[in-house]
């Protein structure tokens, strides 16, 4: 729907094979890919602009990592246009061109035991063209007091920073990064988020994927929700799945003796003994809530008025293992 | 006018591209001899060993004439070489096969598959460390015999050469076996099971004196580097085109298998 509108319709120049006046870094049409009679992605298309950091978001085994290992190259596709910073990463000849102008992180931390942090890194370093400072990218990632350590005596955590420094040191201008906070504490998450918004302003493309709302929120300028192999809604972390016209829930406890056909509006029941009314114009139906309350001296214990937020709308989209995925209300 | 630029140009990227490539393969090189002499294991195992064992022959053998069981040899002049081709077995398939399997398993193969490196480069880098390594310990293995008497070979030529194919050839191999093993745990179990009987039977211990067996042998590639380095080692012949033909033979089979069968991503669990 909304998804595959925007791939459509937005300007792929095949004038320019190297793709650098290209206004998105990548784009996604009609994808799919199976595993024997696994279908893991199934018609998902999307596009990424240059600059933006764009998050696939949805559960585990929703087919994001198969997306983005096809996007890299490390995947074969069934059907669908790839394009990716102008090259199409099915193509193997041009594999390593396209590889010295993207960054991965693998969804597992693999790093050589026996270099040093400053050895690893500087190894890498020589792989690319135009590479990155290795002291500066240590200290990018916060690992400047550990240059001197073997990796097999980091943390788990300092090994992941060490694998999104060989992510960067290429100086990628677009960056993959799998579930790229996955088992770090709190203060490490905000880190690593700070480290991703500051690639963001110095110009590179990032596509994460992501199973945390509060990481699609934080950093995404744009996201996707996948489910069951498709892209169910696309869009901002404010605006997606209508989140920003979506209609005010209005939620408090049924007052002693009230029935919910007392109320002067129409209401829900949860299973929580809250009430729920949904609205449109949230101001006009607070003053008739509040004034039948008033005149009939009850109290609306536990009153709050909210949007759907972003975990609403994931779960509403993701719902029942994903097949739930497309019964989005119209706004 | 155009052309002629044009040519220029493309000539210079072409010479640039080059010099990349083998800077490349110099700085893959590097890393691969940092990281082998940190894992004291590795270290130990495929470059300390075959020189361990020649000292304790040496001084076995320090006395022992020529005799009709070394093929008209003293027993450190057989055991020179054909430990050295031990020691090449040890550095190149052994350690290869290893080394892949385990990295396949901890996923820093389909790291290095993330960076523009070529395959070429990777396996170039692997395949240079380790003829690095069989010619380091080869040199030091003569070193030892000469310490126990044994006279230094003539026909050096003809040894090098025959490193050089032999580390080829053990390198493809190691690769095809990590292509087929399964999980790194196994690598090392299934690596010396197929190399120790081929060590016996060859010869490489003990002078084996069954035509049948030599015959059977002669066809596996252990035994034909033996051959190959006992002739310029110590009965002063040159290269022995036969053997070398037997080894390419395998090693064109394991390049095979390694091309066809090898994986850079993990097995998923």
């Amino acid at each position: 729907m909304r998804a595959q509108l925007t791939a459509e319709t937005s300007p792929i120049s095949t004038a320019t094979p190297a793709g650098l006046d290209q206004p998105d870094a990548l784009t996604v049409a009609g994808l799919h890919k199976s595993y024997g009679p696994v279908a893991a992605v199934r018609g998902v298309s999307f596009t990424v602009r240059r600059g933006e950091i764009f998050a696939l978001l949805g559960p585990n085994g929703a087919g994001k990592t198969t997306i983005l290992e096809i996007l890299e190259g490390f995947r074969t596709r069934d059907a669908g246009r790839v394009d990716v910073l102008g090259i199409d990463p099915g193509d193997r000849a041009s594999g390593r061109a396209l590889r010295e102008r993207i960054g991965l992180v693998l969804q597992d931390i693999a790093v050589e035991p026996y270099l040093t942090v400053r050895e690893t890194v500087a190894r890498n370093a020589g792989y690319y063209p135009a590479p990155r400072d290795v002291a500066e990218v240590i200290a990018l990632v916060g690992l400047a007091r550990q240059a001197r350590q073997k990796v097999r005596n980091l943390s788990g955590g300092q090994k992941r920073r060490l694998d999104l420094a060989l992510g960067l040191v290429g100086h990628p201008e677009l960056l993959f990064l799998d579930e790229p906070t996955t088992g770090f504490d709190p203060a490490a998450r905000r880190e690593a988020w700070d480290v991703v918004r500051g690639l963001r302003t110095q110009g590179t493309t990032v596509v994460l994927t992501t199973h945390y709302m509060d990481e699609a929120q934080a950093l995404a300028d744009r996201l996707a929700v996948i489910s069951a192999g498709q892209v169910v809604a696309e869009g901002t972390p404010a605006g997606i799945g209508g989140r920003d016209q979506a209609r005010a829930r209005i939620r408090f406890a049924l007052p002693d003796g009230c029935r919910p056909a007392d109320l002067p509006l129409d209401a829900e029941t949860a299973g929580d003994g809250l009430v729920t009314i949904e609205t449109a114009e949230p101001t006009g139906a607070l003053h008739v809530l509040t004034e039948w309350a008033l005149r009939r001296g009850a109290v609306l214990a536990g009153l709050t008025v909210d949007q759907p937020s972003l975990e609403d709308v994931y779960l509403r989209l993701t719902g029942d293992g994903g097949t739930a995925g497309r019964s989005e209300r119209s706004t | 006018m155009a052309t002629v630029t044009h040519r220029a140009r493309r000539h210079g990227t072409v010479r640039r591209a080059w010099r990349h490539d083998v800077a490349l393969a110099w700085h893959q090189v590097r890393y691969e001899q940092l990281s082998f002499w940190r894992n004291p294991q590795s270290a130990f195992f495929t470059f300390v060993f075959p020189v361990v064992i020649i000292v304790i022959f040496g001084a076995l053998f320090r006395t022992g004439g020529r005799s009709s069981y070394f093929y008209g040899l003293s027993a450190l002049q057989y055991y020179v070489p054909t430990i050295a081709a031990m020691s090449v077995l040890g550095s190149c398939y052994s350690q290869l096969a290893i080394v892949l399997a385990t990295r396949r398993q901890e996923g820093i193969l389909k790291r290095v598959r993330a960076t523009p490196l070529p395959a070429w480069g990777y396996f170039l880098g692997l395949l240079a460390h380790c003829i690095l390594v069989s010619v380091v310990d080869v040199v030091l293995i003569v070193a030892v015999g000469r310490l126990f008497g044994v006279p230094l070979p003539t026909h050096w030529a003809a040894i090098a050469a025959t490193l050089v194919l032999a580390a080829a050839c053990f390198c493809a191999l190691g690769v095809a076996v990590a292509s087929l093993i399964r999980n790194a745990e196994a690598a090392p179990a299934v690596v010396q099971l197929i190399l120790f009987p081929l060590l016996f039977l060859s010869g490489t211990y003990l002078p084996i004196h069954s035509q049948v067996l030599n015959r059977v042998s002669g066809l596996l590639p252990v035994r034909p580097l033996n051959q190959a380095l006992l002739g310029p080692f110590a009965q002063h012949t040159g290269v022995n085109w036969h053997s070398l033909a037997v080894l390419a033979a395998w090693g064109a089979i394991g390049m095979l298998v390694a091309i066809r069968r090898f994986r850079w991503a993990p097995r998923p669990q």
